[in-house]
């Protein structure tokens, strides 16, 4: 039951601008003042979408792993620099946290994936490896933005009860291991309730597009199982690398938390 | 003189360049030693420094003979235990806050106190026995200062740090706390207290008190 792809011609791309006019209209109705930031917007989508369809698509052509991985690394970097502006206050620049947590948990469950479970021919093929990569990526990234957000947050909030685990001579694990719990669980809480309502809430973008390209439903529901435990392993390993590569930091060099992380007390 | 625990010179900027305090004092076995200031003075502040909360710009703190950067720096916080004003509760009972340090590593070779011996402990604070069943974030100010010194003794230091010890009580009370802590310094030899408050009383508790005073130096020019 394959009814083949339904393709959007050009004119019909076009048409789409009917959309934007709308989105335009209830911006100048309400004065938003969100018009500059929606014709720009749209433009770089436009661009950008365009821009990266050639590549995929040459990129899908050659096939090869010394293409495949250099291209996810660039997108892992993108994610970290993306996952550590969303932290706030860190004590230490959490980009190459970032990056290292990212690309770890990113390779360790996207090679199951492929290798293991799709298993396509070659096992790196780049039409399943870049999408399956980048999906990972791209939830690994809230996960482990919120986990350490989290973290810095949770301690900020509770230095008095940190400092008085110090004073029994708590090592600085010891000290925030409560506090780091609930950040890695605030981390994956969204991947495990998303899965709680997959399907029922909503069709997850992956299976919509299998399904308009013309797959079975059938077959997309399966993906999208893979898919969606797959995420959840890959935030499970982020969030867990994160934290236990920047707990420390939080703490001087004679195991006392930082001035920076004390300064709620004074 | 013995070099029990003493500390010299310790120098510590409120600002980069600006107020400052340096200290200088000493403390015998049995004894305490009283830090005495005005409010903002910075005595909290050098209780933080001597627990290696909080860095010095200077200074040096001996103990038994020894300099304190020779000890690990959990091993030094588990002997010179700084008990803050403002007493920390953690979600669960009393009983489990009594025990929570000795779930931690530095404390695994002591043995975990009985319940028998901690309705005894609590006692002598002036609290009733059916205490340690409690929710201990539903305690009182007074209630949780108790709970949280003798949590503080349990672990026996060798040098407590007290930062206003009855700052939440009422007289009653805190001639409990002030013969509890007079009692524990002479229970064991080697033990002594540096302590900081603004009560007369709790300073004429203690015989053979000495007092440091306090004086922030503004920034010259």
């Amino acid at each position: 039951m394959n009814h083949g792809i339904v393709s959007i011609s050009n004119g019909q791309l076009a048409l789409s601008l009917v959309l934007v006019l709308i989105t335009g209209l209830v911006s100048a109705f309400l004065r938003l003042g969100l018009l500059k930031s929606l014709v720009w917007g749209t433009v770089r989508a436009f661009v950008q979408l365009t821009l990266i369809g050639y590549v995929l698509a040459y990129i899908f052509q050659l096939n090869s792993l010394p293409v495949i991985i250099p291209i996810i690394l660039l997108m892992s970097f993108i994610a970290a620099r993306e996952a550590s502006r969303r932290v706030n206050e860190p004590t230490q620049k959490p980009l190459l946290v970032s990056f290292i947590a990212l690309t770890a948990s990113t390779f360790l469950v996207g090679l199951i994936v492929v290798g293991l479970i799709i298993g396509p021919e070659p096992w790196y093929s780049a039409r399943v490896m870049i999408p399956i990569f980048g999906m990972i990526l791209g939830n690994s990234m809230n996960g482990i933005s919120l986990a350490l957000d989290r973290m810095y947050g949770e301690v900020r909030a509770h230095v008095a009860e940190v400092e008085e685990l110090l004073c029994f001579g708590a090592s600085p694990w010891e000290a925030v291991r409560g506090l780091v719990r609930k950040a890695v669980s605030s981390g994956m809480t969204p991947t495990i309730n998303s899965l709680m309502v997959v399907g029922l809430v909503s069709l997850p973008g992956m299976m919509t597009g299998q399904i308009l390209a013309g797959a079975d439903p059938r077959e997309a529901v399966r993906y999208q199982i893979v898919v969606m435990v797959m995420v959840a392993a890959a935030v499970a390993v982020g969030c867990l690398l994160i934290v236990g590569l920047s707990y420390r930091k939080m703490f001087t060099k004679d195991l006392a938390l930082t001035g920076d992380m004390r300064r709620s007390i004074g | 003189m013995t070099n029990f625990f003493s500390f010299d010179n310790l120098t510590y900027y409120f600002e980069p360049g600006g107020r400052s305090i340096q200290v200088s004092g000493a403390v015998e076995p049995g004894n305490v030693l009283a830090l005495q200031g005005p409010s903002g003075s910075g005595k909290s502040t050098i209780l933080r420094i001597l627990a290696r909360l909080l860095e010095p710009a200077g200074g040096e703190v001996v103990f038994r003979g020894q300099g304190w950067l020779s000890f690990p720096p959990l091993t030094w916080r588990r002997r010179i235990h700084y008990l803050p004003q403002k007493p920390v509760m953690f979600a669960g009972t009393v009983l489990d806050n009594l025990w929570l340090p000795f779930g931690l590593a530095a404390l695994s070779d002591m043995p975990k106190p009985g319940r028998d011996y901690l309705e005894g402990l609590v006692a002598a604070a002036g609290l009733p026995p059916s205490i340690l069943t409690q929710d201990a974030l539903t305690l009182s100010g007074g209630e949780m200062a108790r709970v949280a010194l003798v949590r503080a003794l349990l672990v026996e230091p060798d040098v407590l740090l007290l930062d206003e010890p009855t700052a939440f009580l009422d007289e009653g009370t805190e001639r409990l706390v002030q013969t509890l802590l007079c009692n524990w310094l002479q229970e064991k030899k080697e033990r002594a207290a540096i302590l900081v408050s603004h009560k007369d009383e709790d300073l004429q508790a203690f015989p053979g008190l000495r007092v440091v005073n306090i004086t922030p130096s503004e920034r010259e020019g």
